[in-house]
């Protein structure tokens, strides 16, 4: 009984919150999160006059380790051309040890990261959302309207062997005024440890 | 000491018989097919590095092994490159055969198990013992009591 302790505690049904809905405007756009550099920010704070990419992510999981390099790439990419970026940390249940605001500063800071990396305290928005997992991806219109979720690419472990880039043919798509080809993709990614 | 450390691993990794298969959606559904009538089915699908699979892991292993109308497919969504990690997993695990390691794209893999799963982990799902349709299915973790309820209620139908 003892080892199922944890499982008894931390039960979870991710299922119940509803990934956002493509043509939905930004959830809680004005909810102030604290960045690793010691500010608070709002997503209104970071979106570009062109878009705004949402990433939740986290410190340890596999599949962010290997998709983060392009985190990175995209947001070099992207910025100059009017896209705010932010990588978003709902693992509340981690702020503590794994998630803590220091590791995350050390974690961008080791990663490179050129965009800002928040918490999510009780993780808000990843239930606004509805983020199941890291990474997930949310990317907004100038209009503050959903366009594209999913995956950013079909590759995680090799960004030279991709066949697939959803996210920056999304991106491309958007800033240029044609039509997104593939709004919804799906990847897999650890399960966000909501709190 | 180091001698028979060396040993030990080399006997669990070249003779042991037990087989990591890799798969995809579609023969995963084929298995599941197979015990139509017979049992109910329960497919979760877990990765070495995910931590809340490999809490849950035991439990579901023994709800397996103690529920008779009831078969448990565990499928690990590793990278490929991962297998021999995988395999020493479960076979520390006490899992004498048999196992399936998933060999397809994530998006096919995804939907083909069931259209509703986003793609965390870990995921379970249900298939009822008579009609083999889907009767429950969830990301993330869930409790004894809850697996427990999700089982009876797909041998009963």
């Amino acid at each position: 009984m003892k080892k199922y302790f944890p499982i008894i505690i931390i039960s979870i049904c991710l299922l119940n919150a509803r990934e956002l809905e493509i043509g939905s405007a930004i959830p809680n756009i004005d909810h102030r999160l604290f960045e690793t550099k010691g500010e608070y920010l709002s997503l209104n704070d970071v979106k570009g006059k062109n878009g705004l990419l949402v990433i939740f992510s986290c410190n340890t999981c596999p599949w962010v380790v290997r998709w983060e390099d392009r985190y990175v790439t995209i947001t070099e990419k992207y910025k100059n051309k009017g896209i705010g970026v932010i990588a978003i940390n709902s693992n509340a249940d981690q702020f503590d040890n794994k998630d803590s605001i220091e590791e995350m500063r050390n974690h961008a800071k080791n990663n490179n990261y050129n965009f800002p990396y928040v918490q999510d305290f009780g993780s808000k928005m990843a239930y606004a959302f509805g983020a199941t997992r890291t990474p997930h991806i949310f990317l907004f219109d100038k209009n503050d309207t959903l366009v594209y979720r999913g995956a950013i690419d079909d590759n995680a472990k090799n960004a030279k062997k991709v066949k697939e880039p959803f996210l920056s043919d999304a991106i491309s798509a958007m800033i240029s005024g044609n039509p997104i080809e593939v709004s919804s993709t799906k990847a897999l990614g650890c399960s966000i440890k909501f709190k | 000491m180091w001698k028979f450390y060396f040993l030990g691993m080399f006997f669990i990794l070249n003779c042991n018989s037990f087989e990591l298969k890799p798969i995809t959606s579609d023969q995963i559904l084929k298995e599941v097919d197979a015990y139509k009538g017979d049992k109910a089915v329960l497919v979760n699908i877990w990765a070495t590095w995910c931590k809340p699979c490999i809490e849950e892991f035991p439990m579901i292993l023994d709800l397996g092994k103690s529920e008779k109308k009831l078969k448990v497919f565990f499928v690990s969504a590793d990278f490929l490159d991962n297998k021999i990690d995988v395999k020493n997993f479960l076979i520390e695990q006490g899992l004498e055969k048999k196992s399936f390691i998933k060999n397809q794209k994530d998006q096919s893999f995804i939907d083909g198990i069931h259209e509703d799963w986003t793609g965390a982990l870990p995921f379970t799902i249900l298939f009822a013992k008579n009609t083999g349709k889907v009767v429950d299915y969830w990301e993330g973790m869930k409790s004894k009591k809850e697996f427990l309820e999700a089982i009876k209620k797909s041998i009963q139908m």
